[in-house]
């Protein structure tokens, strides 16, 4: 057999190196011995993570994940000439993004909606505004501009390109002070997915799923030394990519992780459900930050306040409340009282439903929203699996629900006479004119609870989609975009705001990985 | 010295393999090329299917002018390929591969007496093809329900020996079992018709998603959804 040393050599590898790579996070023992090692977990003693003596495969940009950010940025850095392949773990593309709810904050889009549909006035500083407050300002200006600047041409981008097809509503959703949620024909994310993955796909960007990444290759922690390659397993086999130009993390949260959600905040509690796909575990988090990639903010976990209480899972029925708040959609718990201002943060309005102690909460609409937040097609289908309630009068609405009718009757009487009065003095809701009240049949409701959606928190970038390391320095040829991500959407991440930021930062991480000198 | 002893130990195991498989060492002369379906079958008639004429030689190539091998991989079932292998590997049998097969570690891999190679298989490979071969002939899974079927290796797979990292795509699947319109069709749930496993909202999704070949299947949507569904090859035992 040929020694280590020389094999490695013969592939432009150094000894040198090669033991710099293995002590790359660490303090290097004076004298020899044993050093500080990150390269595995539960090793006794400091472990040898040697560089591939080959690469199987190069490309010039490795995107990891297939959700919207590492869709956009593939499309992006196959669009700027790049070989991209996308590595995808999961047996199917699109991660939470295929699955999640299609709402999408933009102050406009091609089809000027908001001035269509006459509902008042909005603005990319508003936007910004308003996600800089929902995140109670921990989230960074720089990088909250560029979500907000990026959110409009993104949308048309997906329109014009990936034919990507509107609704013709919008909606004002919590937190937010416009309405600018927009959503899609299919009324779920794959109304984005398909159209960026039809964009990527045409460009040359190629789709590698059951793709597992394994270990980052960078040759040591020095603030010049890049990103070299990685390694990943697709099922019985191990391959090592060399990268050359960069890699782009797109891999999205831990939402599904119960034991890294509770280690970061111990207030997520096991029973709490989960709107995730399997695959939201975030070890890629930790393979990131083994090779001196910072994190921020990972305490800062959302919860969906609408999720379907006996799954967690957010399906169409479950959109329906997030998106009513505007219109006049009105929360109750059990006993058929308000509990929280209906137009708050995700925050606010899951921990009233928490604090009320009884499971489920309820949402109330009537037939006159129905066009307002989505279709009577989608109410019907519902109705049959028994999602949403619908009764003649809000009395035959509360004994289906089991709630007393005498209470239930007087909270709605109430709500709509302070919808007419223009003031709430129970909530302090914000009412606006095109807001409708609960005065005319047929009424629904649909049972709500939290369940864990957002990870906030994530690996540290700048504005130009760049991962910084624990001192403060760019990675080179590193990127990172979308869920996996931190400090975009501080202590709260307003409801819609998910969608822009994950496909402006990866179309923002493309482009420029995309611009990165080739090596060999 | 080290470098000569392994293929030597290698050619030597090649012509020591199938005798010790064989179990019978006594065998005169039993030549690779040869291999004697009496060293086992004294009768040879009394294993044959009732009205099968009569088999003037006792080797395997005798019966390949009637029963073609797996070798086009063509997808179409191959009963008798499959009946052999069933018949003579473990769980049911305990030959090995090399009974029938003759095999030069990293160069080929054939059938003794038949000229034409599926691949060049080295140690590991034949290794990973007895674990996939014993679950394709007994497991609960996928594998073995194709097998009862007729359905061998190349018939999903494709010419050749599979490669560890080999999938199969939905297009082979659905030669036997489509078009995909047909199969979605036959599991449209009467009451909820958007329930269809078949037709998912996570798109075009390939039917390894949940449908394993040699591993327990699984019905993704339940990752997720509480619905009553049911797979078949989830790995009840066979008995």
């Amino acid at each position: 057999m040929k020694p280590e040393k020389e094999s490695m050599e013969g592939n432009g590898v150094s000894r040198r190196s090669v033991l710099k790579g293995a002590v790359a996070m660490g303090a290097v023992a004076v004298g020899g011995g044993l050093a500080l090692n990150m390269s595995a977990p539960d090793r006794a003693e400091a472990a040898v993570k040697k560089l591939p003596s080959k690469w199987d495969e190069t490309w010039d940009v490795v995107v990891i994940g297939s959700g919207f950010a590492g869709l956009a940025a593939a499309a992006e850095a196959a669009g700027g000439g790049a070989k991209v392949i996308i590595l995808e773990k999961m047996p199917t593309y699109g991660g939470n993004s295929i699955i999640n709810g299609g709402e999408y904050n933009s102050w406009d889009d091609q089809l000027h909606l908001r001035e269509k549909l006459q509902l008042g006035e909005d603005s990319v500083e508003l936007h910004k505004n308003d996600t800089l407050k929902g995140g109670d300002f921990y989230s960074f200006p720089e990088l909250v501009e560029v979500f907000v600047n990026g959110a409009t041409p993104a949308l048309n981008w997906m329109i014009e390109e990936g034919g990507c097809k509107l609704r013709n509503i919008l909606n004002r959703t919590g937190g937010h002070s416009a309405y600018r949620t927009h959503t899609n024909v299919e009324g779920v994310g794959r109304g984005y997915t398909e159209p960026l993955k039809k964009i990527a796909e045409s460009r040359g960007a190629k789709i590698r799923l059951n793709t597992k990444l394994t270990w980052i290759w960078r040759r040591d922690a020095d603030s010049q030394s890049p990103i070299e390659g990685v390694e990943v397993v697709t099922g019985r086999k191990t391959v090592n990519i060399r990268i050359g130009k960069a890699l782009i993390m797109a891999s999205g949260g831990f939402g599904r992780d119960k034991k890294m959600l509770r280690e970061y905040n111990p207030g997520i509690l096991d029973e709490y459900n989960c709107t995730n796909h399997p695959g939201a575990t975030g070890e890629t988090i930790r393979m990131a930050q083994a090779i001196g990639a910072d994190s921020l903010q990972l305490a800062f976990i959302q919860l969906y306040p609408y999720a379907a209480p006996d799954t967690g899972i957010l399906d169409v029925p479950a959109i329906y409340p997030f998106r009513g708040p505007g219109y006049g959609i009105v929360y109750v718990n059990k006993l058929g009282k308000r509990f929280v201002n209906e137009m708050e943060r995700r925050d606010v309005v899951s921990m009233a439903q928490i604090k009320t102690k009884m499971k489920p909460t309820y949402s109330l609409f009537c037939e006159a929203m129905i066009p307002k937040m989505g279709t009577k097609e989608e109410v019907e289908k519902g109705i049959a699996k028994g999602r949403f309630i619908k009764a003649e009068t809000i009395t035959e609405l509360a004994q289906k629900l089991g709630i007393p009718a005498d209470s239930l009757g007087e909270t709605i009487r109430n709500h709509n006479r302070y919808m007419a009065e223009g003031k709430d003095p129970e909530f302090g809701r914000q009412f606006t004119k095109v807001m409708i009240p609960l005065t005319e049949g047929p009424f629904y409701a649909v049972a709500q609870w939290p369940a864990v959606h957002h990870t906030m928190g994530g690996l540290r970038i700048n504005k130009d989609a760049q991962v910084i390391d624990i001192w403060g320095k760019v990675i080179p040829c590193f990127y990172a975009a979308g869920e996996v991500t931190g400090g975009v959407h501080g202590a709260n991440r307003l409801g819609g705001n998910a969608i822009p930021d994950a496909i402006a930062f990866g179309r923002m991480a493309g482009t420029n990985a995309a611009k990165e000198k080739r090596r060999t | 010295m080290k470098k000569l002893l392994f293929p030597a130990f290698l050619i030597a195991s090649l012509f020591f393999l199938p005798y010790v498989l064989v179990g019978d060492l006594s065998v005169e002369a039993a030549k690779p090329e040869a291999v004697s379906c009496k060293t086992c079958h004294a009768d040879l008639a009394s294993v044959l299917p009732k009205g099968h004429p009569p088999v003037a030689e006792n080797s395997l190539a005798s019966c390949m002018p009637c029963h073609p091998s797996d070798f086009e991989g063509r997808a179409e079932k191959n009963l008798f390929a499959t009946r052999m292998h069933m018949a003579h590997l473990p769980p049911r049998g305990s030959l090995d591969c090399t009974a029938c097969h003759e095999w030069m570690p990293g160069k080929s891999f054939g059938l003794i007496g038949r000229e034409g190679s599926w691949g060049a298989p080295d140690a590991k490979d034949m290794d990973f093809l007895r674990t996939i071969f014993k679950s394709w002939a007994g497991s609960g899974y996928m594998d073995h329900l194709h097998a009862a079927a007729g359905i061998g290796c190349t018939q999903c797979h494709g010419k050749g020996l599979p490669r560890a990292d080999d999938t199969v795509e939905n297009d082979r699947c659905l030669v036997c079992h489509g078009p995909m319109d047909r199969l979605a069709q036959k599991t449209e749930p009467k009451e909820f018709k958007d329930r269809n496993p078949h037709k998912s909202h996570l798109g075009d999704i390939a039917c390894t998603v949940c449908h394993k070949g040699h591993a327990e299947s699984k019905v993704y949507c339940l990752e997720c959804h509480k619905f009553d569904m049911k797979i078949m090859g989830a790995g009840e035992a066979k008995k």
